[in-house]
């Protein structure tokens, strides 16, 4: 019976096969011909229409292409993605942010696209950086949507507390500051909601990496300096007790429930407060982000193995173009990567509404925006530096210690990769 | 001691069963109340199924619900059938490396599924099923740890009965279908209701197995729900009902069995 069903399935598979093999004939790779798979990133059913106008434009452009769309939920896909590299079945474009890119790219899975090509002329310099990364040479991907952090303020908590919610914190030392304010006049309501991680060493000017990119060497005084003085804002209550918890869910969803006074959150932030907790309508008021604002970048990507490159390479640059950046601009608050799109006034007029200041807020930003987590630090090495910094805050461990052992075990999994 | 026994009792019934009052009482909540207050209120004030309804408008909610019955019912399938005859096979047929045969399906309970996903991808894919249904449900057809129960019941049987059929002249297959497996019906349950739930819980293997969004199955299509940029809890929570849902009518349909089987595997030895 064993046999049989292992006789079945081969005689399945290799039927399978069969009919797959058919259109195996490879063109001319220079022609823009044939038709490809497109890979996105969570984006429909929400931006289906969008998407099937972008390719339909461009099947209308270069006749006898076709673009199949495949669209990844959100979780789990740097599984899905490595799973897709170590079968060899990438799809042709794909939608990959810089740290899912970086480890493709180590393995020569996609196209170096700086190739006989000025990216910096089309694209803003911080775009096409995100996917240059240290020990390979070029630029393995197309910078497509920038966005950054805002910071969210709760009016009620301010003006409650004796603070102005005209003049919020503008700097991470304020920060520290106001929250001191807030915790004299209201004991129980607190203005820091987070604990600080990796972004926070860059802010404050520390480096993060060794020039090589092969070691870390963040476990500095004054990182340990920068960990003591949120140790002490959370002895003396400034923190809520749950950001060390490993149940904290972000600082968006105590800022929801009202619980903390401060947030930050994307351009898109405010709409998914005010959805969740209508309460919250006309009581949030946005300001430019602490310090130095971070810098998202997605990208799109090139598959090395492509069966059809000239049409894979095309069609990467036609959905980052300027026009079609714009278009998906206007649908929902992203920014362009295109120089060009500067242009547009769209992206920079504040039309009165909240969510209209958090746009043009957010896109005067993007000139001083910098990548504030470096690619080499990945997800694991994110949880593991916050685990060790919650001992710090709580004050189970000297600052320096638990940056040493932090970077200690960052640089083994580092080594590993 | 009483009152502390169902003190107790109440405790573990809260947060078993908050979460899943929580997401019941967000998916009803209307647009115009929050989700996060800082007491939780679990009564929706303007109470509505429209999220429901958003569920099937956003995503082919239908389709992945059919989907997800296939594998559910090609798990199901597979695991009574193979691992009834593998688990008799070791318990009561005598051949060369039975022992061997019971030491590997041990073995394999101890890795964890996601060490070797990567290598039963490429498997999949070399049979030319990646993207199917079958695909999907393929690995889970025997699982080793339903193998383990059945064998355990059909060992609990006494040898005495099978000696006697033997003696009736009753061949192998005679013996597994008339004999012993109507006295293991309460463990068969019991891994029905386990492959069911394992295949209709399961999101990595069929996300990585599947590419093609209509053959998703629920769980993992039910992703499409929080976007890029926008999640709207409500219509989550919803959407986690809708699978929610039929694991529950299945084991409370179960239950009586359920009990019953897994007394019948443990007790007797």
């Amino acid at each position: 019976m064993r046999i049989r069903l292992a006789a079945a399935v081969t005689a399945l598979a290799l039927s399978l096969t069969a009919c797959g093999s058919g259109s195996s004939d490879s063109a001319d790779s220079d022609k823009i011909t044939g038709t490809i798979t497109l890979q996105t990133w969570a984006l429909t059913p929400k931006f289906t229409d969008y998407l099937n106008e972008v390719i339909a434009g461009f099947t209308a452009k270069y006749p006898g292409t076709g673009v199949k769309l495949l669209d990844q939920p959100g979780d789990g896909y740097s599984e899905k993605v490595l799973a897709q590299a170590s079968s060899n079945t990438l799809p042709d474009v794909i939608n990959l942010p810089p740290d899912f890119a970086l480890p493709l790219a180590k393995q020569k899975l996609l196209v170096d696209v700086s190739k006989g090509d000025d990216l910096s002329k089309t694209y803003v310099q911080g775009g096409v950086d995100a996917y240059k990364f240290t020990g390979v040479d070029g630029v393995y991907g197309y910078p497509w949507y920038l966005n950054t952090d805002l910071d969210y303020w709760n009016v009620k908590q301010f003006s409650d507390c004796g603070l102005d919610a005209n003049t919020p914190p503008a700097t991470t030392q304020e920060l520290f500051t106001q929250a001191a304010a807030m915790k004299a006049k209201c004991p129980d309501n607190f203005l820091m909601s987070r604990k600080p991680d990796v972004s926070d060493f860059v802010r404050a000017g520390i480096k993060i990496t060794s020039d090589d990119g092969k070691q870390f060497v963040f476990n500095t005084d004054q990182a340990a300096a920068l960990v003591d003085q949120y140790r002490d804002a959370y002895a003396k209550g400034y923190l809520p007790p749950s950001v060390l918890n490993s149940d904290y869910q972000g600082n968006s969803k105590l800022f929801t429930q009202g619980k903390v006074a401060w947030t930050t959150g994307g351009a898109t932030g405010l709409a998914d407060f005010e959805r969740d907790n209508p309460s919250l309508k006309g009581q949030v008021t946005v300001s430019k982000a602490l310090d130095t604002p971070p810098l998202y970048v997605q990208g799109v990507s090139v598959s090395a193995k492509s069966k059809y490159p000239a049409t894979a390479k095309a069609f990467a640059q036609w959905i980052t173009n300027a026009d079609n950046q714009n278009k998906f601009g206007h649908l929902v608050n992203v920014f362009p990567s295109t120089i060009s799109s500067a242009s547009d006034s769209y992206f920079g007029s504040d039309d009165g509404t909240p969510a209209g200041k958090a746009r043009a807020l957010a896109f005067g930003e993007l000139k001083d925006a910098k990548n504030l987590i470096p690619y080499e630090v990945n997800a694991d090495m994110q949880k593991l530096l916050d685990q060790q910094i919650a001992l710090a805050v709580k004050g189970d461990e000297p600052s320096r210690k638990a940056l040493d052992d932090a970077v200690a075990k960052m640089n083994q999994m580092l080594s590993r990769q | 001691m009483k009152t502390l026994r169902y003190f107790l009792l109440a405790f573990v019934l809260i947060i078993t069963v908050g979460p899943f009052v929580w997401q019941l009482s967000t998916s009803l909540k209307g647009a115009g109340e929050d989700i996060y207050t800082q007491t939780p209120s679990f009564i929706p004030h303007q109470p509505t199924l429209n999220n429901y309804a958003k569920v099937a408008d956003a995503i082919p909610v239908w389709r992945y619900i059919g989907n997800s019955l296939v594998v559910a019912a090609l798990t199901v399938g597979g695991n009574i059938v193979f691992a009834t005859m593998a688990g008799y096979a070791i318990a009561r047929l005598k051949f060369r490396g039975r022992s061997v045969v019971l030491g590997l399906f041990l073995s394999t309970l101890v890795l964890p599924g996601e060490v070797t996903i990567v290598s039963q991808y490429v498997t999949v894919r070399d049979f030319g099923l990646a993207d199917t249904l079958l695909g999907v449900a393929l690995p889970g057809m025997v699982a080793a740890l339903n193998v383990l129960l059945m064998y355990n019941a059909f060992r609990a049987l006494p040898q005495e009965i099978d000696e006697a059929a033997i003696v009736d002249g009753a061949t192998v297959p005679q013996r597994l279908l008339r004999v012993s497996l109507p006295a293991v019906r309460g463990t068969l349950a019991v891994v029905a209701i386990f492959a069911f739930i394992q295949a209709w819980d399961d999101f990595l293997w069929p996300l990585i197995v599947l590419t093609s969004p209509e053959q998703y199955t629920l769980t993992v299509g039910l992703q499409y729900l929080s976007g890029t940029f926008t999640q709207d809890q409500r219509l989550i929570a919803a959407g986690t009902m809708i699978a929610f849902i039929p694991i529950a009518i299945l084991f409370s349909a179960l239950q009586r069995y359920f009990f019953k089987g897994v007394e019948e595997g443990g007790v007797k030895g």
